[in-house]
């Protein structure tokens, strides 16, 4: 069975609307108690309707098509380390689908001086997976941004102070690489702050397993064959995948529910040739597998002035071919870099997602189809990824996962950014 | 030269220009039938090979055949063609179908020639399609995303609803299609584009095959244009076998060669051996008749004197005797000199250690022309001592000679060498010229009145019997010295 973003309750999904539609750049929503102390309301908007949950199962079973390589984390480079990541690490809040910032390391928070400075306090006991307690200090360490700074004034209170003044409550904490971690002597994985933890005893080939204190589990399980379709015949409560033929395989189960994420996604075209890019882009949804539109909304990318990032006036010297890269793992990179490729007598070239960085870093290819995040909390931060030369973007197509979940296992919720996870 | 060099070489011309002979034509004939046999290998291929394209092409016919049934079949595409529905389905269709039916190219074209969908590049859809001629096989350089590559393929038309569509299908040209059509190992495939500026290497032999229309669809649709499939046949196999036969050829004359001469100085030796001991012998023998009709002429002139004197005045015998005595008893003195000479071209030797320097002083007693500069402490050569005693009496008697009365010396040196003891016989005398020295070991050459010719062949003989070796230094008017080597007791 197959939904779109089904969402709870009805009267919200009509409120929520139009909240969904603008998920192209940041939202910056009100927290539900305004301004003063304030904590978040439920977020039953953002609940994935997958059937009547009495009491969640010991274990949940999550497929997982990609690979997860905990050295990254918590900067997810995939929808796999996405969600892993996200039940293991907390950022001190989260925003959820319809952009309002719920608890995560803190869990409550106030307005000061006119906006201009607020004041998160460390939710009761927040600690790491081996006890130590979690101070402001590990949040803020190291930390910081354009036109913001993040103090520490005291062990669990974060204060977040902006040049100018901000009436919502900030949504800057809720950047998922604001994760808390801290290396693990004897584990490829970084000790977190999230419910869940997991080491390198815990980490097989086929499944990571994660659990909490009270004995609940969490498995990771990896498509050993390489065929999606065996992790639901096997029974997963959870497959996020942006395949369309896997999600018409899941429509025809009967025990799973299809759901429409968020449009998460956009494809860019970044190219240094001025007026080079002579193509129509009309119809390229229809070059890839994946769910695609055409490309919609407002883009954090295209306006990054007040960022004050120190670019390249002169583009870089081309290597002469007229070529196009992508990143190799992305299969909806490549088809477009192809498609690009028929309607410009050019040549796509995938490259390994840390080539493919570093050669866009570098701008000596005629052009590159890039994945960007419709939405951030940070624009400033996720420019950290684009060139510095000069640069013309063209959005391509915007694309969406889609949850494939068990029914009546348990609760599932998606945050701003298109993660799925446990509802808290 | 001498007889046995002469011998040699004729045995050797004999032997060696048949076989020259023989072996050039062997040759000629071995080049000429791997001449022939490659050609004939490489037309019989070339016939194969336009039967392989021409079975591949209908093996392709047959699959878009098959293609073009389930096509117009198919509900979803016949949706897309009257509705415009499902066009994701379209554009994943020749993908699929392409390899289902183990194709490597495979478009569907509408009416224009524009793509409707591409299965070795989904994303070239709405594209200007390769122009391929309507029927037959032909070449297709193709685009993907990624490069190109090139196709045989064939064509097909099919009509959905009121549109037509052409099935264009394929399989992939590369070097190991050529590899499978060449099927030899020792010749290979290639193709000529239009393009093509790669010329063939100057030792390779280059067959055609009748054209294929060709187009290249990289850029654009393009247009049709020649391309051969070549059959390409490297001359480095026949210079190699040529190169071989002549190495084996060449290994065969010398072995022969060499076999050749062995037998040549074999044969000439058994032959010339006989020949010359005769050739000796006859002239030993007139020489020997000659030298006795010298020493007996005086004989029967005194007795032919004696018988008259005798028959007519026998009272003066007595005194006729006394007058004549003396010319008898001369002759009877030469002939037995000249037996006693003749007695010595062979003699019997006993080698044994010998004391050269003993030998030495025996032979010149209390001479005061010869001089003698003997190393102290020789060890013993294998000799017998008369035959030593011999070769120094020769050589210092023919040294003496060598004087002819004048003033000068006669010197013989001992002196220790490598495993021999040497025995040099110096004279201050005439010395020899070139062709004197030529002919001076010749039995009975002779340049002193009343000599035998013998002294220096009998030396030579001599010593070689002793295996020693004999060198002879000479200078007109300055005189000669002998060297005798004699091998040292083991």
């Amino acid at each position: 069975m197959y939904r779109y973003f089904m969402l709870a309750r009805r009267r919200t999904l009509i409120a929520v609307l139009p909240v969904l539609t603008a998920c192209a750049h940041p939202r910056i929503g009100a927290g539900p108690g305004g301004a003063g102390e304030t904590r978040a309301a439920p977020e039953e908007s953002c609940l994935l309707s997958t059937g009547g949950v009495t009491a969640r199962s010991r274990t949940i079973t999550i497929g997982l098509s990609e690979a997860v390589d905990p050295r990254h984390a918590p900067f997810a480079r995939n929808d796999a380390e996405r969600i892993v990541f996200r039940h293991l690490y907390d950022s001190p809040v989260r925003i959820d689908c319809d952009g309002h910032v719920r608890p995560g390391l803190v869990d409550r928070w106030e307005k000061d001086d006119g906006g201009h400075r607020w004041t998160f306090h460390l939710r009761e006991g927040a600690q790491f997976w081996d006890g130590a307690p979690v101070t402001a200090q590990d949040i803020v360490f190291g930390k910081g941004g354009v036109g913001y700074t993040l103090a520490a004034p005291e062990k669990s209170v974060v204060a977040l102070t902006f040049a100018k003044e901000n009436d919502d409550v900030p949504a800057l904490l809720g950047d998922p690489s604001l994760a808390v971690t801290k290396p693990a002597p004897d584990s490829s994985w970084p000790i977190g702050t999230g419910a869940y933890w997991a080491t390198s005893a815990t980490t097989t080939a086929q499944e990571i397993r994660a659990h909490t204190t009270r004995g609940d589990t969490l498995v990771f399980k990896f498509a050993a064959s390489g065929d999606a379709r065996d992790l639901l015949d096997a029974g997963v409560d959870l497959l996020i995948t942006r395949d369309r033929a896997l999600r018409d395989y899941a429509a025809t189960l009967q025990n799973h529910t299809v759901v429409a994420l968020p449009w998460d996604r956009t494809y860019v075209f970044v190219t240094a040739a001025a007026g080079s890019t002579r193509f129509d882009a009309g119809g390229l949804e229809q070059a890839v597998r994946a769910e695609a539109r055409r490309a919609e909304g407002s883009s954090w990318w295209l306006d990054l002035r007040g960022c004050a990032i120190a670019r390249d006036t002169t583009p870089p010297a081309s290597t002469g071919q007229h070529r196009i890269l992508y990143s190799r793992g992305d299969p909806t990179a490549r088809e477009l870099a192809g498609r690009l490729a028929a309607l410009t007598h050019a040549v796509a070239t995938g490259r390994a997602p840390d080539d493919f960085s570093d050669a866009l870093a570098g701008g000596k290819d005629w052009g590159y189809v890039v994945a960007l995040s419709r939405v951030t909390t940070d624009a400033c931060r996720s420019a950290k990824d684009l060139p510095t030369w000069p640069a013309s973007f063209t959005a391509l197509v915007d694309t969406r996962p889609t949850a494939i979940v068990r029914r009546d296992v348990a609760r599932w919720t998606v945050d701003q950014d298109g993660t799925v996870h446990l509802a808290p | 030269m001498r007889f046995r060099t002469r011998l040699l070489i004729s045995f050797g011309v004999v032997v060696m220009i048949p076989l020259l002979v023989f072996g050039l034509g062997i040759r000629r004939e071995m080049s000429n039938r791997v001449t022939a046999e490659y050609t004939r290998r490489v037309d019989a291929l070339v016939n194969v090979i336009s039967a392989d394209i021409a079975r591949e092409s209908d093996r392709i016919a047959a699959r878009l055949a098959a293609l073009k049934s389930s096509l117009v079949a198919d509900d979803r595409f016949h949706s897309w063609v009257v509705r415009g529905e499902n066009r994701g389905y379209v554009l994943d269709y020749a993908g699929d179908a392409m390899r289902l039916a183990g194709l490597d190219f495979l478009q569907i074209q509408d009416d224009d020639g524009r793509v409707v969908s591409s299965g070795h590049f989904r994303n070239e859809y709405d594209r200007l399609g390769p122009a391929v001629p309507g029927s037959g096989p032909a070449l297709v350089r193709a685009a993907t995303a990624e490069s190109s590559f090139l196709a045989l393929v064939t064509s097909d038309t099919l009509r959905i609803s009121p549109r037509r569509f052409r099935l264009i299908g394929g399989i992939v040209v590369d070097s190991q299609f050529l590899a499978r059509l060449a099927r030899d190992p020792e010749l290979a495939v290639g193709l000529v584009l239009p393009n093509d500026t790669t010329n063939a290497d100057s030792g390779t032999l280059v067959v055609p095959l009748p054209p294929l229309p060709y187009v290249d669809a990289t850029e654009g649709p393009g247009r049709v244009e020649q391309a051969r499939i070549v059959v390409t046949r490297s001359s480095e196999f026949l210079t190699a076998l040529r190169h071989n036969v002549n190495l084996w050829f060449g290994a065969a004359v010398l072995v022969a060669a060499l076999a050749a001469l062995l037998l040549a100085g074999w044969l000439s030796t058994r032959i010339s051996q006989p020949l010359e001991a005769r050739i000796a012998i006859g002239d030993l023998a007139r020489q020997v008749n000659h030298d006795i009709k010298n020493g007996l002429a005086p004989l029967r002139n005194v007795f032919r004197h004696f018988a008259q004197v005798a028959r007519e005045k026998p009272a003066d015998l007595p005194q006729v005797f006394a007058e004549r005595q003396r010319t008898v008893e001369s002759s009877i003195s030469y002939l037995e000199t000249l037996a006693a000479n003749y007695a010595k071209l062979s003699p019997q030797s006993e080698r044994k250690a010998t004391d050269v320097n003993s030998i030495v002083r025996e032979t010149i007693g209390a001479s005061g022309t010869v001089r003698t500069k003997l190393a102290e402490g020789l060890p013993p050569v294998s000799a017998d001592a008369l035959v030593l005693r011999r070769v120094i009496e020769n050589l210092v008697s023919n040294a003496v000679d060598s004087l002819e009365g004048k003033n000068g010396t006669v010197t013989i040196t001992t002196e220790r060498g490598k495993n021999i003891v040497r025995i040099s016989v110096s004279d201050t005398g005439r010395g020899m010229s070139k062709s004197e020295l030529d002919k001076a070991f010749d039995d009975f050459h002779t340049t002193k009145p009343g000599g035998t010719g013998l002294g220096l062949s009998i030396v030579r003989r001599l010593v070689l019997d002793s295996n020693g070796s004999l060198k002879v230094e000479t200078e007109t008017g300055q005189g000669s010295t002998f060297i005798v080597e004699i091998p040292i007791l083991s």
